[in-house]
């Protein structure tokens, strides 16, 4: 299965889930483009850039900036879209450019094979990472430790502990006719 | 296990979720040997895993699909239109467990709503008072939540938000159910461990399926020759028109065929009448089953829309079941409100993984990661209510495409209906007042996901000329040929489907098992 079935599975949109996750085994390119410090770091910036999160160490960026670049390489067609992409952001000085500025530009390039491929790589690698998982706070699998039923699931005390039962009425609204129904409520508003 | 001879004519169910999977049961247990084709594996609970991608690549129907029309699914997942599985257990193993009936007008819309433009509203030719005893079997066997004297769910603090919400703003029909999970232990099956991975199978084995009840009880009859990751491609029929045999991938992609003295058809709104137009002849151009032109037409998914909102506290509605929290209050049909038919609101919790991908399908910036960067204090729900079955949005095949067998697509083909997208804007409109009136600080209207409630492409009807099926799930052209499946539906109703099916394939069986022993079939 290669590349261009993938993404006509799921779209150009989500298309990354599949590269993500069904290639365990990268291409071993023999020039790999973006593979230096100085690329991987812009490229590092523009995920940041997309998903930005203030609180994130360099990390899962890192991480994905990897991913990105890994998948960048796969096929011809996509070695050309990641040096083509590598080389429009030098020519901006996009590693110079302020989040302001950065934003801007980013929106101007939106449509860009190289955008959404950067886009839709960073979407699924980042938020699929479980350090990020660990940032945001969500805790993850839990079977193994016997589920979330002695570990918080109804922790929430900043509001009353509601009714968990159906309401008495609930059968009869539910057989009533829509159309008499209606027309009470009418009647409620107009009295 | 049972081994049935492939030249014998037997029963051969086609498929093993809330429709085949229930036949295979009523089946067996009425002492009928049954063939059930399963195009997946059969995962046991204890191959389930904690983890969204992962268990989504190990269950979900991946084969090549095709989209077209205006819905936003066909540009964000074009090649994803349904999130269905191809496994033992069929879409059971990855639903929620939301086990609302039908309401009576629900079966008779085209009476109740009038003419609605552009749509093919139909009366089914069942109504509540016929489904009500089957409705009860299917909640017993589902062991859904407030019904049979079976205990509510607690409160998870999802539904902490959303109830509290839902009063502030004057519902009253909120609820933790009815719902297909058990809250204490029920019929062999442990109460929830509130582990937060339903729609990944449950590990905990709390939540019903049926390859984790019907399937399991069908194989103990010893009377059930199930055979997995079998694949049907074609439905085969004699020169008197009767169906007497189907064609179908092994595992290995071998070409097998199975002889049958009937054949139920329950593989989905999508590939069953994928199937019955793939087995066209000479004697049935158009497919099988199809004089009325109907086979692949009305094709209904629900409209759908999610409603997520970021708090100033903690919140972790990841944590607990999934869809744990009901509001019917909105369900009632009131054309005040700009639109027919109704909606209900749904908890709904999703991973960080999730999330990422379907809280905005291209969204990116800062707007979009204040939301994720929030994520412990969101809270979420799902809106579920009838759309309008059109006779243009329909199920065809794809010839330019091939599957893995050298078979043509699906194309699935939608398109709004000015209905749908009034329902969606109220309700996303009514969602927001309600966690506004809890503090939200911010809110996001969430798209529709690639379709879980696939409904209506082989329409259950009276005459003949209106529909596929009649109401005991027979085809109209073929005696011998039945369907048990959300496709039989003949209109959508707002309530999630699987009880629906479920209590629609039991009604089905005791037909087919009277007409065998007559000998009629």
């Amino acid at each position: 299965m290669n590349i261009s079935r993938r993404n006509f599975i799921f779209g150009s949109i989500a298309s990354s889930v599949f590269i993500s996750l069904w290639d365990i085994d990268p291409s071993k390119a023999e020039i790999k483009i973006g593979d230096n410090p100085e690329d991987k770091k812009l490229l590092m910036k523009m995920c940041r850039d997309v998903y930005p999160h203030d609180r994130f160490p360099e990390g899962p960026y890192e991480k994905t900036a990897a991913d990105v670049i890994s998948k960048g390489n796969k096929g011809s067609e996509n070695k050309a879209m990641l040096s083509e992409g590598i080389e429009s952001l030098k020519k901006v000085k996009y590693g110079k450019m302020n989040f302001k500025k950065s934003t801007k530009y980013l929106k101007k390039i939106e449509s860009s094979k190289f955008f959404q491929h950067v886009r839709s790589t960073t979407v699924v690698t980042l938020y699929n990472d479980p350090e990020v998982w660990g940032l945001l706070g969500y805790e993850g699998a839990s079977f193994d430790k016997g589920g979330y039923i002695n570990r918080g699931f109804n922790d929430l005390d900043w509001l009353p502990e509601p009714r968990i039962e159906e309401h008495p009425d609930l059968a009869a609204f539910l057989k009533a006719d829509p159309n008499r129904l209606a027309a009470i409520e009418e009647m409620i508003k107009t009295n | 296990m049972k081994k049935i001879d492939q030249k014998e004519k037997a029963v051969v169910i086609i498929g093993s979720g809330a429709g085949g999977g229930t036949m295979a049961y009523e089946l067996t247990k009425a002492g009928i040997p049954c063939v059930c084709l399963e195009a997946g594996p059969f995962h046991k609970k204890e191959d389930y895993v904690n983890d969204e991608w992962g268990a989504f690549l190990q269950m979900a129907w991946l084969d090549t699909r095709t989209t077209s029309g205006n819905w936003r699914v066909a540009k964000d997942f074009s090649g994803l239109p349904t999130w269905l599985c191809k496994a033992v257990g069929g879409t059971t193993t990855h639903w929620a467990g939301a086990t609302p009936r039908f309401m009576d007008y629900e079966f008779k819309t085209k009476s109740t709503y009038g003419k609605v433009k552009g749509a093919s509203l139909l009366d089914w030719p069942v109504s509540l008072k016929d489904m009500e005893p089957y409705y009860t079997r299917a909640e017993d066997a589902i062991g859904s939540t407030h019904r049979g004297g079976r205990p509510a769910l607690p409160a998870n603090n999802n539904y902490k938000v959303f109830a509290e919400g839902a009063k502030r703003v004057g519902y009253k029909y909120y609820a933790t159910g009815p719902y297909g999970t058990n809250a204490a232990p029920y019929d062999g099956r442990p109460g929830s461990i509130q582990d937060g991975f339903n729609f990944q199978g449950d590990k905990n084995g709390s939540k019903w399926s049926t390859a984790k009840r019907e399937i399991p009880r069908a194989l103990q009859t010893n009377l059930l020759d199930l055979r997995t990751d079998s694949h049907v491609t074609r439905i085969t029929h004699d020169k008197n028109g009767m169906v007497d045999g189907v064609i179908y991938r092994d595992v290995d992609g071998n070409e097998q065929r199975q002889e049958a003295k009937v054949v139920i058809l329950s593989g989905n709104s999508i590939e069953s009448p994928r199937l019955l137009l793939m087995s066209d002849s000479s004697m049935f151009p158009d497919g099988l089953a199809n004089s009325s032109g109907e086979v692949g037409r009305n094709y209904m998914r629900h409209l759908t829309g999610s409603m997520y909102a970021r708090f100033e506290k903690p919140v972790n509605f990841y944590r607990g079941e999934t869809m744990a929290g009901f509001c019917a209050d909105e369900v009632k049909h009131n054309p005040k409100r700009g639109f027919v038919g109704g909606y209900y609101m749904e908890t709904l919790a999703l991973g960080p993984a999730f999330l990422g991908s379907f809280l905005e399908p291209g969204g990116w910036g800062r707007e979009f990661t204040n939301m994720m960067d929030g994520y412990e204090n969101i809270a979420g729900m799902w809106i579920v209510g009838e759309d309008m079955p059109q006779s243009k949005n329909r199920i065809t095949l794809n010839t330019d495409v091939k599957d893995q067998y050298g078979n043509p697509v699906p194309n699935v083909h939608f398109d709004e209906h000015p209905n749908d997208i009034a329902m969606r804007t109220y309700a996303y409109e009514k969602a927001e007042d309600l966690y506004n009136s809890v503090g939200a600080v911010q809110t996001w209207r969430t798209p529709p996901y690639p379709s879980t409630h696939n409904l209506g492409t082989n329409r259950m009807s009276a005459k003949p000329k209106d529909g596929v099926v009649n109401k005991w799930g027979r085809t109209h052209d073929i005696k011998n040929l039945y369907i048990a499946d959300g496709s039989v539906m003949t209109t959508g109703a707002a309530a999630n489907p699987t009880l629906t099916i479920t209590a629609l394939s039991i009604r089905f069986s005791e037909n087919v098992i009277s007409e065998i022993k007559k000998g009629n079939i």
